[in-house]
């Protein structure tokens, strides 16, 4: 148990601090939170920053983290302590997965605590903001990180098969054509790939931008069993017989973009910093919007992470309370942006330009997915125990596209089929 | 990853006490041997026995992660598991890479600790690089692997297209994929295999060879079929029986590499059982495979010691 013994360890000190300062203990009130957050190689530098930022503002609260490899190990592992009563005080989970916690009762509402604050809005919360982690008719979280897909594309690729990379292609059809001459240009070059693969956030982006939805708005039937969610798997069979679409797997492709084989690349803007780093000198990377497919109804899914208050202490309560603030807060949204590269989650960190201002003049590879900010919308969670298998079921019935085993009309019916049956019953 | 499931006779027996204790002292020394073996006992019951048992109980419940209570269902996971198309994918490509693996792996492995024993030169060198994938990572190892049979810029399929074959994509298409994991499976197992005919082969005594010379076996392969190949049946029974264990508990190069994909074509058991108890967090679902595993290794292994170990022990 190296968090009991950790704690342990780090209570002797806490408890010696009331002795040598006891104004102060009583002035500031002590506490001691345990915060968890996943994937540490991308997310810990962000972390250590705010935290060192909110010492200074709150010497009485001291933090300790605790980290999973990432949201799937994240999410188990905070199961496994709700079922041992061992739950950190905070911990930052991916959006998807907020759902399954607000269900079974793990992450509590923030509304009430919200209101207590004042006007959320005032304090850069907007209501588009607080909808990335409202899941399961509650507040279950406040988004800490944001992302959205963008394409990525290797100008000299472009440029050679006669495109030009100052003005990329808007739309599919011209984003498509071009992928096809980029293609045959022969010498193992691929035109394109499309990170459908993993889970259904890409085929989401999609569906989304024919205005599409996944289920009904009241939950009960799919929603992708009409013309939105038929045009988006007919953009993935395009994408194979126009595009050049090679059949990969999403390492293999990102490594093969990086090698400089692969013309274009549509997968999530916080791959950037990532995808930078392993092309090295190969090529020159850009990076723009994703091709618009209905300019008025279109929208695009949100990933990221959101905190969630699991603490039952009060004092550990309003701690943790007080931490999930600052980092969602314009400065530590601020931090969390130059440390990782992720979408700000406050409207304030967004709105004024001495926040982020200069990081977005020195770094236009992000600019891309902010500019597609006011289009996006929540990744979309499923209800009941079945939330993350339907994603799996999706991602299967999309393969049979990609290796041409069947029609974009027969998997639209197979799988509103099999995602209808994992739906929850009704009675 | 523990392999050290020894065959019967290679286990040592106890040797009995020379003298018989006095009667007086028997049941202190009773005490004594069970205090002196308890370490072990408690340890074989709370890190083996009891959380067996806590899987078969969880079979029949449709317990999942995060929920606060479970009802039994009795064999209500074990239906579904019949019907399940996911399942029964995982378990037909088990099969086939049991199929592919175990003979791919033992006869390689007896062709090479031939042609090493026979050799005369470089008999270390050899038997070093072909145990080398045993001892280094899989994890590790599969990163490599997917950069070998990368479609595009892997060396595999640029070998290949130099001479005009356009290869396939190995891990991302369902026609191959299998292939591709039973090939990296034969890989991994062969250099094991190998240093343990190796050993069987150092055991057969010489004069065998002599005599049956002098019976008439005059070419190689009548000195194999009448010698070699028999005195080497317990080596072989025990080699057949490891490889299909650790072939059946196939996991590291399908999470790594394709995570079951595309639509479940390289689902394999312990992949299934993962993804159900620790991404679906349904975790009664999840024992019921594991059930479904620990009956497929027990039946193997007492295939290996009730039925097979009597027919190739001679003496």
């Amino acid at each position: 148990m190296p968090i009991l013994s950790r704690r342990a360890a780090l209570a002797l000190p806490a408890a010696l601090v009331p002795l040598a300062a006891p104004r102060l203990s009583r002035a500031q009130g002590q506490a001691e939170i345990t915060v968890h957050y996943a994937q540490p190689f991308i997310y810990k530098e962000s972390y250590d920053a705010i935290l060192a930022e909110f010492a200074k503002r709150e010497p009485g609260i001291k933090v300790n983290f605790i980290t999973t490899p990432n949201y799937e190990e994240g999410a188990q592992l905070l199961l496994r302590q709700a079922a041992t009563s061992q739950l950190p005080d905070l911990s930052y989970q991916g959006f998807n997965r907020l759902r399954i916690f607000a269900e079974r009762g793990i992450a509590q509402d923030l509304a009430p605590l919200l209101a207590r604050d004042g006007d959320p809005a005032g304090a850069g919360y907007t209501p588009n903001l607080l909808a990335l982690a409202h899941f399961g008719g509650m507040q279950a979280g406040l988004a800490y990180a944001a992302s959205n897909p963008i394409t990525y594309y290797n100008a000299e690729l472009v440029k050679r098969a006669g495109g030009d990379p100052d003005n990329f292609p808007q739309d599919w059809n011209g984003v498509l054509e071009l992928a096809g001459r980029i293609d045959r240009l022969g010498g193992g070059t691929e035109g394109m790939w499309f990170t459908w693969s993993g889970d259904d956030w890409m085929y989401s982006a999609l569906l989304f931008g024919h205005g599409g939805r996944m289920l009904t708005e009241d939950e009960r039937d799919v929603g992708f069993a009409g013309p939105e969610g038929l045009g988006a798997l007919r953009l993935l069979d395009r994408m194979v017989k126009e595009g050049g679409m090679a059949n990969m797997t999403a390492p293999a492709a990102r490594q093969a973009f990086a090698a400089g084989k692969v013309g274009m690349l549509f997968q999530t803007t916080a791959l950037v910093r990532g995808t930078l780093a392993s092309i090295g000198e190969n090529f020159t990377l850009r990076t723009t919007g994703m091709p618009v497919i209905d300019p008025q109804k279109g929208r695009l899914p949100t990933g990221g992470a959101a905190g969630m208050l699991t603490a039952k202490d009060p004092a550990k309560r309003e701690a943790a309370w007080k931490f999930l603030r600052f980092s969602t807060g314009p400065e530590g949204q601020a931090l969390m942006v130059r440390n990782t590269g992720y979408l700000p989650c406050n409207q304030i960190a967004i709105d004024d330009p001495q926040h982020l201002g200069a990081f977005y003049r020195e770094n236009p590879l992000f600019t891309p997915a902010v500019r597609q900010l006011p289009i996006s919308i929540p990744w979309y969670a499923f209800p009941g125990s079945n939330s993350v298998r339907v994603t799996q079921t999706m991602v299967d019935n999309l393969a049979r596209i990609v290796e041409q085993r069947a029609t974009p009309e027969q998997v639209q019916q197979d799988m509103a089929a099999e995602v209808r049956r994992l739906l929850p019953r009704r009675s | 990853m523990s392999d050290a499931v020894l065959p019967p006779r290679l286990s040592p027996g106890l040797s009995p006490g020379l003298a018989p204790p006095r009667p007086r002292w028997r049941a202190g020394e009773t005490l004594t041997a069970w205090m002196l073996s308890l370490p072990a006992v408690l340890a074989y019951w709370v890190l083996l026995l009891l959380p067996t048992l806590a899987a078969v109980a969880l079979a029949f419940t449709d317990y999942e992660l995060g929920m606060d209570g479970f009802a039994w269902i009795g064999l209500g996971n074990f239906a579904e598991l019949m019907t399940d198309r996911g399942f029964l994918q995982a378990f037909r490509n088990t099969l086939f890479y049991v199929a592919v693996v175990t003979p791919g792996s033992i006869l390689g492995a007896l062709g090479l600790a031939l042609l090493i024993e026979g050799g005369t030169r470089g008999r270390t060198f050899f038997r070093a690089v072909f145990f080398l994938p045993v001892v280094s990572l899989t994890v590790a190892m599969a990163s490599a692997w997917q950069y070998l049979l990368h479609p595009t810029i892997g060396p595999l399929n640029a070998v290949l297209r130099q001479v005009g074959v356009e290869g396939p994509a190995w891990l991302s298409s369902s026609g191959t994929v299998m292939w591709a994991l039973a090939g990296i499976g034969i890989w991994e197992n062969l250099g094991f295999n190998l240093v343990l005919f190796l050993a069987g082969l150092t055991a057969i005594p010489r004069d065998l060879y002599a005599a049956a010379e002098v019976d008439g076996a005059r070419s190689a392969w009548s000195r194999f079929r009448l010698v070699t190949w028999p005195m080497l049946g317990p080596t072989t029974l025990f080699v057949l029986t490891i490889t299909m264990i650790r072939a059946v508990r196939v996991f590291d190069t399908v999470k790594v590499l394709t995570q079951g994909g595309p639509d479940r074509a390289s689902e394999v058991l312990l992949h299934t059982m993962y993804q159900e108890g620790f991404t679906y967090f349904r975790l009664g679902y999840s024992a019921a495979i594991t059930l479904v595993f620990l009956a497929i290794v027990l039946a193997l292994m007492w295939l290996q010691t009730r039925v097979l170990d009597k027919r190739v022990h001679y003496g």
